[in-house]
Order: structure tokens, then sequence, then C-alpha cells
């Protein structure tokens, strides 16, 4: 289908308002009368609280109030279970322990809130809370994914009798007869490490009770407002009406921020309706790094049945996923990484037993790529080992297993993150792949390229990696779409924006449908007040879901258009055009009528409207897809590595990207152009280093590296496009493709630039000191 | 973290068992120290400024001494806690007579830090703590000189008191001196 708007690329329209300092994000939000927040959180991992003192706090001038578990009474509950296992699979072992407001008796993990300060202004707050004194009786931590399984080990939750969080096995086929044919069986552990998310604002919540109105208004910087907003009505014991959340602009969500609910998200509403004052608390970075949601410490035991030609026969593996105290978040991470551990591979026969454990450390819910990344490393690792030990082209081994083109809908016979069969909807995967080799140059490299550095003492190497992101899952999303009696459109969705550009891409599917300017549609985002149905930013669905939801209304808005200036215009409705905000008849330029008139005569003052029709231009509807929209790509870098410093830079990387239809190539792009800078860091510098005694060792942004512009290459971003079949718009997400193979691409390039090592990779992230150990670990 | 080390006192096993044992000039020697007393059997109570780079607060806690065999050895159990975090440390103490009126004192203990003096401070605590640690020993040994030649001449021992400032210019020159080390390393 051609477009006239949608897939050109479009600047962003949000832009201007958030280059000159004219967006609101949570931080601009101050009230008269507005209280400030501050908590006092456990340095320890793991400690019981003997008492609590918050005498000297409460003191001081200006602190209006000094609360702990025990002031808030019946108030007091853990968060809800934001996700359930998946009911479709079977023998499940699922141990629920969410997180709470303040902490009653037990510190599970550093970080955690005992008390909180609320002060005229945050200074105060911060002060008061110094003044706090809590008597701990400090336990040892659980910090090893592995021994914290072992009988008689320390207990995160003293009644459980283990720390096991989920315990399931899904299977595919029958690994155990598919490996009697093997000619090479290969086993491998990997260890895969914790990162932070890191956005660039952290978290925040500004909360106001309207005594005299009965309403609670809320700004909050989530991903979720919608049920953010059914969630605190449910605590609170409010109608939904009676609470609105805003997320306004956001400065990067990346997956913590759909976490709900927060401590803080507890709290605030209860301060404010207990003070009948607006309360205010923005997270600083110290507290981010302990208390916003973490990702990818998972231990994995993997084995590949191949035969001599490469062909895979089946995978067995073992998943040990770090979930941290509580486990709000369901099993989604850990299910998206089996979802991927076949890759983009046609692999008969899978078995992959996985346990969820707790530990004394920060939560654990998706962080981009969202356990994703995990699976696409092991299967990407174990196709690069086996090629070394049967003596293949990396290259070939990867085409003799790729699912071929005809075999879509290509089901895998296991439940994925959205409880349905993991069926991967379109793909195809050659092409795409030869792409990327064409353009990184593969062949001129090896042959030529590295020998010749080589020979001047050059250590550069060459990686190139498929991969698979399933995508634009369920269960739904809503759109509004209404013309004004400007004739300016406006629009609204429950998936709040955190730097996608939605008021950019979905206003282009509006233009398109209407026939109107892409300035001319303004769209709020993440305004519960501005429609009520809903679920949040997540899991790469904003292009697929809300997209195609916007579609529909769009479209259902562009029916009663042409319905209304039939009638007006006395013209059938297939002789009618929109184009230029106008609604005109196909080769009579002078009859038409404006967007803004019909929407005007669409809501009389006076006379009768019909029975059986409804008043304006405007429509609300709905998209959620049977299952996801799986996308595809391939990046390909080539690097260098100083054996002196163990320094690397990477001199080129290509990314080709399958994601169906593109709203917007320039949007995509940048998406692209972040994910990628989110994978260099799992790669080599963003690495959380807990203790044994579940203390962060770098929670600061001067010793936890993230990438600079100094560590990014210059990204080239090609396309191809293979429509998604079960949505309109045939788009898929791609909003965490950049980050899911950087890691498995950048072990591929360094184990080829340091050939000569003969180097396993088998861990992410790396850094310069964990490269050298390892390769002196190889001279031992 | 590992800590261990050693230093060589001018004066007898038991001059150095006395000296360590004596809380007025434990409190003098180390910086920052507000507070030391007795508060029960081998049972110290303290209160201390420490500064780790930009982390500082006051820290208090409590001093076990146990499994002594007097004048040779002892075992130190520290658990302090303050707005900066909390350190958590065990070690043993071996006196070493090494004739001639000198004693070798050796320590090797295990310490748990946490909290901001571990996220933030963890860079830096290593020399901090092995300068804190050695600056002490060189005030301690001039407090036993003074002490040793104070009994000599029938009169009360004075000493000298250290002051933070003095301890935060010699453990920043530590560090300095340590990184100019590592460069020298690097460069040889």
């Amino acid at each position: 289908m051609t477009y006239k708007v949608i897939g050109k690329r479009v600047k962003r329209v949000e832009d201007p308002r958030l280059l000159t300092g004219g967006a609101l994000f949570v931080g601009d939000v101050n009230l008269p009368n507005m209280l400030h927040a501050a908590f006092f959180r456990s340095d320890y991992a793991h400690a019981k609280i003997k008492s609590i003192d918050t005498s000297r706090a409460k003191e001081i001038p200006g602190v209006v109030g000094v609360y702990t578990a025990e002031d808030m009474g019946e108030a007091w509950e853990p968060g809800p279970p934001l996700v359930s296992p998946p009911p479709t699979l079977e023998g499940v072992v699922f141990n629920s322990r969410r997180q709470v407001p303040l902490v009653k008796d037990k510190v599970k993990h550093a970080g955690e809130i005992i008390a909180v300060v609320v002060a005229e202004s945050r200074y105060i707050a911060e002060d008061a809370v110094e003044e706090i004194w809590v008597d701990f009786e400090p336990l040892p931590a659980v910090t090893d994914l592995e021994k914290c399984l072992e009988q008689g080990h320390t207990l995160v939750h003293d009644d459980l009798d283990t720390n096991l969080a989920a315990h399931l096995v899904q299977k595919k086929g029958d690994y155990e007869e598919a490996k009697k044919g093997a000619d090479l069986i290969l086993k491998r552990k990997f260890k895969l490490d914790r990162g932070a998310a890191a956005a660039l604002e952290n978290r925040g919540i500004v909360v106001d009770w309207d005594q005299k109105n009965q309403h609670l208004m809320v700004w909050d910087a989530t991903q979720s407002p919608i049920p953010i907003r059914n969630g605190m009505a449910a605590r609170l014991g409010l109608r939904t009406h009676q609470v609105r959340v805003v997320a306004p602009f956001v400065g990067g969500g990346f997956g913590p921020k759909i976490m709900m609910f927060y401590a803080e998200e507890m709290v605030l509403p209860w301060l404010t309706m207990k003070l009948n004052r607006p309360v205010k608390w923005i997270e600083d970075r110290k507290e981010n790094f302990y208390a916003t949601t973490q990702e990818r410490e998972q231990v994995q035991e993997v084995e590949m049945a191949l035969t001599k030609e490469g062909k895979i026969l089946g995978i067995k593996q073992k998943i040990i996923h770090d979930t941290g105290a509580f486990n709000p978040y369901g099993l989604t991470t850990p299910l998206n990484t089996q979802s991927h551990s076949m890759g983009a591979y046609d692999v008969q026969n899978y078995n992959s037993e996985l346990f969820v454990v707790f530990t004394n450390k920060t939560i654990v819910t998706p962080v981009r790529g969202a356990g994703r990344p995990q699976g696409i490393y092991i299967v990407e690792r174990m196709l690069d080992i086996a090629s070394k030990e049967l003596k293949l082209d990396p290259r070939e081994i990867r085409r003799l297993n790729f699912i071929p083109k005809d075999a879509f809908p290509y089901n895998h016979e296991i439940i994925d993150q959205a409880f349905v069969e993991l069926v991967l909807d379109s793909g195809n995967y050659l092409p795409a792949y030869e792409k990327a080799l064409e353009k990184i140059e593969y062949d001129k490299f090896i042959k030529e390229e590295q020998p010749r550095l080589r020979a001047e003492g050059k250590y550069v190497g060459i990686g190139v990696v498929p991969f698979i992101e399933t995508t634009g899952v369920g269960p739904y999303e809503g759109a509004r779409v209404a013309v004004e009696p400007s004739g300016k459109i406006s629009a609204a969705t429950g998936v709040g924006t955190q730097g996608q550009s939605h008021m950019t891409s979905f206003a282009q599917i509006i233009a398109e449908e209407l026939g109107v300017e892409v300035e001319d549609v303004s769209l709020v985002s993440g305004d519960t007040a501005e429609i009520h149905w809903g679920t949040g930013t997540f899991a790469s669905r904003g292009a697929v879901v809300a997209g195609n939801a916007v579609l529909a209304a769009a479209s259902d808005v562009r029916i009663k258009v042409l319905k209304l200036a039939s009638k007006i215009l006395e013209t059938p409705e297939d002789e009618l055009e929109l184009e230029g905000g106008l609604v005109k008849v196909a080769d009579i330029p002078d009859k038409s009528i404006s967007l803004g008139e019909l929407a005007v005569l669409a809501n009389p003052f006076r006379g009768a409207v019909e029975p059986g029709t409804e008043p304006g231009l405007e429509s609300t509807k709905y998209f959620g897809p049977a299952y996801g929209a799986t996308a595809f790509g391939v990046h390909g870098m080539i690097l260098e590595v100083d054996p002196a410093t163990m320094m690397i830079k990477i001199h080129k990387y290509i990314t080709v990207e399958d994601c169906g239809t593109m709203l917007n190539p320039l949007v995509v792009e940048g998406q692209i152009h972040g994910g990628v800078s989110m994978g260099i860091g799992n790669c080599y510098y963003e690495k959380l280093h807990y203790d044994d005694n579940g203390q962060l060792l770098n929670a600061s942004l001067a010793d936890y590296l993230i990438p600079t512009s100094a560590e990014m290459p210059p990204i080239e971003v090609y396309h191809e496009n293979t429509p998604a079949p079960n949505n309109k718009l045939g788009t898929k997400g791609v909003g965490e493709a950049g980050a899911i193979p950087v890691p498995a691409a950048f072990a591929q390039a360094l184990e080829n630039a340091l050939l000569e090592f003969d180097l396993e990779i088998t861990e992410t992230p790396l850094s310069p000191n964990r490269l050298y150990e390892l390769l002196h670990k190889q001279e031992d | 973290m590992k800590v261990e080390g050693e230093h060589l006192f001018s004066g007898t096993q038991q001059q150095v068992w006395d000296l360590f044992r004596d809380t007025e000039v434990m409190a003098a020697a180390l910086p920052g120290t507000k507070k030391m007393e007795l508060i029960g059997e081998n049972t110290y109570e303290a209160v201390m400024n420490v500064r780790v780079g930009p982390v500082a607060g006051e820290f208090s806690g409590q001093l076990v001494i146990s499994n002594e065999d007097h004048p040779k050895s002892y075992t130190m159990t520290v658990d302090g806690r303050g707005k900066p975090g909390f350190m958590k440390g065990v070690g043993d103490v071996i006196l070493t007579d090494q004739g001639e009126n000198q004693t070798l004192m050796a320590y090797t203990g295990e310490v748990q830090i946490g909290g901001k003096l571990a996220a933030v401070g963890q860079r830096l605590i290593d020399t901090v703590a092995k300068s804190i640690i050695s600056q002490a020993f060189e005030t301690l040994n001039n407090s036993l000189a003074e002490r040793v030649t104070a009994e000599a001449e029938g009169r009360e021992a004075e000493y000298q008191k250290s002051s933070e400032s003095d301890y935060a210019a010699s453990v920043a020159k530590d560090l300095i001196k340590n990184v100019l080390k590592r460069k020298d390393d690097e460069e040889s």
C-alpha cells in the first residue's frame, strides 16, 4: 500500500517544546502549599529492624511528619501482583512476594524504605532523614544465584522454605531423543550480569488530594498511567473517576517505569490524603541505583546438539534467573529469555528448565530488551562455538538454520510473555542477513582488511549476529480521535510517551486517514482524563497495538466525515476525497466543505439529532492482537582491541532492521541508535557490582559507566520490510531491538579480533579488567 | 575487604600491649575520634568522624576485644554505623618481641562496608584505610616514646593529639602517592 504520510521522514513535532524547555516533566510540577517527601532507606541488604526512632527528625522545624509502616495502619499493604504466571502453562511453581510501601520487620534489599519524612522543603526533609535512627540486626545476604537454592541457605523470605520464586519447564519436541543423532553435543555455562536502565530522568511523583472535590490528581513519571490510576483508586478505596493520573513528558522509561507500584507510589497518595496537602518526591540518582528496578542477571547452562554439517538438532537449557527481593512482574523477563533462546532458527527440539530465585538485591523487572538479549546471547554464542568446533564458517551455520521464508507463521510451541503460544507471525531472514554481510563488507574484511591490519600489529575483529524480537503483544490499546470545530484534530491514547515520538508517528497515521497536516493533529498520551482504557508503553508494542488503535479510530472518524459530507454535498461517498483539511468532490475543485464546518454541523445546538446517531466527529477504538508481531534484524560491528590497555574501539557498526511497515524511518533509526548505545553499555561498561553482602559498589555515575559519544561508533541503519500480517498497518515493534543482539555481536567480534588467543567468551558485560583477566587465564 | 599490615613499635611487648588498651591514647591517635570509653569488660564505645573522598560523617559503634593471649595476641571486633553507612570487621592482632626494645605488631582482618561508604567511597577506601592506620600507628609510636620517657622522668605523659585536618592532608598525600606510584609502575 502506498501512503502519503505514513512512512515519511517527518520531523518530530514534539521537539520544539522539548528543546526549548516548554515540555512539562513531573519535576516541573510545583503547586501552592506543596510539601516534599524524602525517604529513609536501609543501607543493609538484609537486616531485621529492632526499633525505629524518629523523635529527633520530628523536632526539626519545617518537618510536618515522619511516618513508618506502623503509622500506615490498615493502608499498609504490599503492591499488587502486576503480572501473574501464565495460566496456560502446566506445573508452574510460583511464589508471589511483593514489595511493600514501608518495611515493617525485615529489610530485603539495600535501598528499601523504612520511613518517610514530609517537610516544607526537600532540604529540610533530607536533613530530617539523617536524624532518623533505626536499630538493625544485620543478617547474611543472599546474593549467589546458584548457592541460594542449596538446602539450609539463608532465606530472603522467612515464610518460604526456599529462595525459589518460580520454577517451570518448557518443552518442544524431544531433545533427549534428538540428541542421539548428534555429531556434536556442546555444553557451556554462561553468566549474564546486572545493569541499570539509567534513564536521564529519574522517577518522580506529585500527588494532590482535593478534599472539596474528592479528587486525587497525580503526576507520575510512569510508562503506565492508566493501570496506575486503577491501582491507586483500588488501594485508596476511591472510584477510578476520582483519580486522574498524568504521565507528562517522561525522560526515558526503558522498562523500569512500568513497574508498579513502587513503594513511593504507594506512600505518597496516602500522605496527600492524610495531610490534605500536595506532596512531591523526585528520585535522586543515588536512590535510582537502589530503588529503581534492574535486569539481566542470569546463570545459564546450555547444551546444543548438532549434526556435523551444523544443523541444530536441539537445545537444552537451565536458566537461573535473579528476580531480586520480590517478583511483582511475574515471569515476563525469563519467559522472554526462553522465547529468544532458539533465536531466528528452526529448532525442532527444545527443553528449557527455569529457576527464578529471590536474592537480597534490587527488584528485577524488564529493562529494554527484557530477557531477550540473554536468549539471543546464548544461542548466538553456542553457534559461534559450534562453528569453531565443526570448522564451519559462522555464516554458513546460520544460513543453514534460519527459519525459511515459507515456514511462517512459525510456531515455536512454547508459551511467551503474553501467555499465548509463541508464533512468529512472518519473516524473511536470509535476505536481511545477506544484506548485513554485504553492507559491512564481511568478505573483504576477512580476506583483505584483517590480515593487513594484523600485519600492522592491530587486533581488529568482525561480528555479525541476527536476532528476532517478539513485539506488539496484547492485550489491547485504545485511541480516541476527534475533529475539533476548528478543523484541527485532537487525539489521545493511554500509551504514555518517554521519547518514542508518539506525537509524531501517531499523528502521521491520522493525517494519512483524514487528509490533514501532521501539525494539525494534537495527540495527548498518558493522561487518564483523555482516555479511560489502556495498559501502557512496554514490550515494543506502541506502533503495533496503539498504532493500529489510532488507525481504527481515525478510520471510523473518516467514515463519519464521509457520511455527513455526502449528505451535505449531495454526492455519493465514493466520489469524495479528504485532502488539505477539506472534503472534496473528485473532479469538482470548488465543491467542498472543511472538516471544521462538518464538526460544527455534527454537533448542532438546536434541532433534532437523528435517533441512533452520535454527535460529533469522534471515535474511540481498540486494537488487540491474537499474538505478537515478530521483528527481525542483524547487527554487525568491526572493533579493535588495544592489547596494552584492553580498551575497545568500535570502528564500524551496521544494522539491518525488519520491523515491517515503518511509520517514520527517522523515529525507527533514532530507536536503533538509542538501543545500540544501551547494548554497547551491556557489552563493556554497564555492570552493577554487588558484593557478597548485597552492597552495590558502584552506585554513582562516576563508577557505573554509561557509554558516552566517545564510545559510540557511527551507526548505519538499513531496512527490510516484511509487513506483519495480523495488523492493518503491518507494523512490528522496534523500541528494544537496538539493544538485543549487541553483546552477542560484540563477543563474536572480540573473539575474532583476538583469534590467536583462542578466547572463548561466555559472559557479559565484560570490561577492560575482565578481558585482561580472561586473556591471562588463557596464558596460565 | 581484607586489611592487613604490620608496624614496628619502639617498646616492649608489654608496653605496646598497654598502649593499645589505653582509651585516652587510642582516642588521641585515631583521627576524628570524638569519644572512646570502656563500657564493659573489654568493650569500648566510640564515636568518630570518618571521611572517605566525598563521603563523610559521624560513625558510632563498639569495639570488642576477645581471645586475649597476654601480651602476645588478641582479636578485635568492630561494629560501627553512621550516616555514611556501616562497617563491620574482625581482625587478629599479634605482637612479636623483636628484642632490643622493639615490638612488631601484625594485624590481619576482614572488613565489610556498606551504604554510601561502599557505593561511592569504594575506589578510595583501600588507600584511605591504609593511610589512616599507618598514621595512627605513627602517632601511637610517638605516644609510646613519650610515655616511656615520661615514666623515666617521673612525670605525667603528654600525648600529641592528632588533628583531623592533618590527617585529611596526609590521606590526600597518600592517595596522590598511590596514583603516581601506579603511573611509575606502568612507565617502568
